[in-house]
């Protein structure tokens, strides 16, 4: 039971439908699962078993149908936009596979964007972006923009933005899905030390070898987890 | 490009507006100053020959008006507003040191300053005082004291007139009658006693102030058929005394000034419509091709008004700048061109500042209108959505 309370993210019974036109697709089907503060875990599955949208959902970026979500002891159920907005740049961190950064921004002005939305002033925000830039090695690349940069360099970049904000939890969606083998690894081993500093880490991968540097992995197969 | 080619198009609208704005005062400008003699409201009473037969006078009669009458005239009228009574007489001598020349000279009362717009240039006017006590003063036309005096400022000299000294008191122009101009004028006490020896006047004028125009009809209609009662004129004669009413003029030319007023700013508001048009077009699209970045930023926790906020402000700048553009080159050249043009009908086209704070306004307004509707489209768009990799 204690490592239930000490679950960071709780999921109870989480359902999530699409309707395309006359169609009902049932996606997730009361989906049952605890994540530990501090827990690095890979989600897997085959395209359609669900982890897209249940990423989607656990980043508050899309709203289940029924069943209960609590982030941090914290209720997600039924929030509005604004409210959700509040959430994510409170508690979690995104990286996505295409990186998305801010093409006419800098560096250094993409990881203090989510300070900018916390109302961070633009001094300070600065200060800390450039610390952050720093633990991901790129302090000499500031001023660069996005184009400029590697593939992984922009990961970097990116998780840099993830982490500025603090979070409780990152969320990555194939985070090495754009990056070649030795880049992959470079970012994997910067997620785990970050994952060292007690961060909760949640990737999405149909990779193998990313799920195998997790601490345990999580399968999805129609829209329930796989215990097998 | 497409930014840039809208923000043309909005500088281009407040060009067209800011331009015309300044043709429309330059042609108003123009005419106003044109008929700035009958720019006063005023009644104008003139004596001529009869036409008819009347009462056992044959025709071709002069009629004339005497002093007796104007104040019997008065004495009928319940308000004046302002007055002058005129008389003309044709080339006098004038004299100053060894310089000699001929001009008309012109008796008046003091409310003729107003009633003829005459801009007085240095000194004073003919007061009531100098009607009153008949004194040996008078006003100068620019013509006279540029023939007579050469540079020398006039006030404080005196000048012969018709072998007569009379201490010059003041200067004026006339702008829109160079024949003023050329004129002398004197108290007309002074001027009917030295240079008429009778009791003839030959003009009178009445200000009708902010009297309604059904009300100065009525005035003039009666104060024809009171004239021609007392002068035994024939009602139906056209010459004998003739009153002219110019309110209905100056009401047709502000009615026209309106008009060409309402018609330039439609124009002009119209083509900023088809900015702001233009505008909300662009912002769409743009809108659209951010969609990712809205959804990042959203994901980063932007909050709603933020998103809303970046959208109008882009939209408010878009307009402001290309506004201010279109606003200083159309200022531009109408400050460029205006020495140019002098014409009669077209002076000064030039656009005041509050006109140029009101187009700002305007734009403002209609920026922030423009970026609404794509704003709340930036809004609804879900995170989830836009950062789909495709």
């Amino acid at each position: 039971m204690e490592w239930y309370l000490r679950g960071v993210i709780k999921l109870n019974n989480i359902g999530k439908s699409y309707i395309t036109g006359s169609q009902k697709l049932e996606v997730l089907k009361g989906l049952t699962c605890t994540i530990k503060k501090g827990e690095m875990v890979a989600i897997m599955g085959s395209s359609g078993s669900g982890k897209s949208t249940l990423l989607n959902i656990l980043g508050l970026l899309d709203s289940f149908d029924s069943g209960e979500y609590l982030l941090s002891g914290e209720s997600m159920s039924g929030l509005n936009e604004s409210a959700a907005a509040k959430c994510r740049s409170r508690l979690l961190g995104f990286v996505f596979q295409s990186f998305n950064l801010i093409g006419f921004k800098s560096a250094l002005e993409n990881v203090a964007l989510p300070l900018y939305y916390q109302r961070v002033p633009r001094k300070k925000r600065n200060i800390i972006a450039m610390d952050y830039l720093k633990k991901v090695g790129l302090e000499d690349w500031a001023a660069h923009l996005p184009n400029q940069l590697s593939g992984g360099q922009k990961q970097r970049v990116a998780i840099a933005r993830a982490l500025v904000a603090q979070p409780k939890v990152i969320l990555a969606d194939e985070p090495t899905g754009a990056l070649d083998s030795v880049t992959s690894s470079d970012v994997m081993t910067l997620l785990r030390k970050i994952n060292a500093d007690g961060i909760t880490m949640i990737i999405v991968t149909h990779e193998h070898d990313i799920a195998a540097l997790c601490d345990r992995t999580i399968h999805l197969v129609d829209g329930l987890i796989d215990l097998s | 490009m497409r930014t840039f080619l809208t923000g043309l198009s909005i500088a281009l609208g407040v060009f067209i507006l800011v331009v015309m704005q300044g043709l429309g005062f330059g042609l108003q400008n123009g005419v106003q100053n044109q008929f700035s003699d009958d720019a006063v409201n005023s009644i104008w009473v003139d004596a001529g020959r009869t036409q008819l037969a009347y009462r056992g006078n044959l025709p071709n009669r002069p009629v004339k008006i005497r002093n007796s009458d104007v104040d019997a005239m008065f004495q009928q009228m319940d308000t004046v507003h302002a007055y002058s009574r005129r008389v003309r007489i044709w080339g006098v001598v004038m004299e100053h040191e060894d310089k000699q020349s001929n001009f008309p000279l012109r008796g008046v009362d003091p409310d003729h300053l107003m009633l003829e717009n005459t801009t007085l240039t240095g000194g004073r006017y003919i007061s009531s005082r100098d009607v009153a006590e008949e004194t040996k003063v008078t006003v100068l036309g620019a013509t006279v004291v540029e023939d007579l005096y050469e540079g020398i400022d006039p006030i404080g000299t005196y000048l012969l007139i018709g072998g007569v000294q009379f201490r010059v008191v003041g200067t004026f122009d006339d702008p829109a009658s160079r024949w003023e101009n050329k004129m002398a004028y004197l108290p007309f006490t002074t001027a009917q006693n030295i240079f008429r020896s009778n009791d003839k006047v030959d003009q009178i004028i009445l200000g009708t102030g902010d009297m309604p125009i059904a009300g100065t009809r009525l005035l003039s209609d009666a104060l024809l058929s009171w004239f021609k009662d007392r002068k035994v004129v024939h009602p139906d004669d056209a010459r004998g005394v003739r009153i002219e009413n110019n309110n209905e003029e100056y009401e047709r030319f502000q009615n026209i000034f309106l008009g060409i007023e309402l018609f330039i700013w439609g124009l002009g508001l119209l083509t900023l419509l088809a900015g702001a048009v233009g505008v909300a077009n662009i912002l769409a699209i743009a809108v659209k091709e951010r969609t990712k970045e809205i959804g990042v930023r959203k994901a980063l926790g932007a909050s709603s008004s933020s998103v809303v906020g970046l959208v109008v402000q882009e939209s408010l700048a878009l307009m402001i700048v290309s506004g201010s553009a279109g606003l200083i080159t159309g200022v531009g050249l109408l400050e460029a061109v205006s020495p140019m043009i002098d014409h009669e009908y077209f002076k000064n086209p030039q656009v005041d500042f509050r006109i140029a704070l009101v187009a700002l306004v305007i734009l403002s307004v209609v920026g922030v209108v423009s970026g609404i509707g794509p704003a709340l489209r930036a809004v609804r768009i879900k995170p989830v959505e836009a950062l789909r990799d495709e």
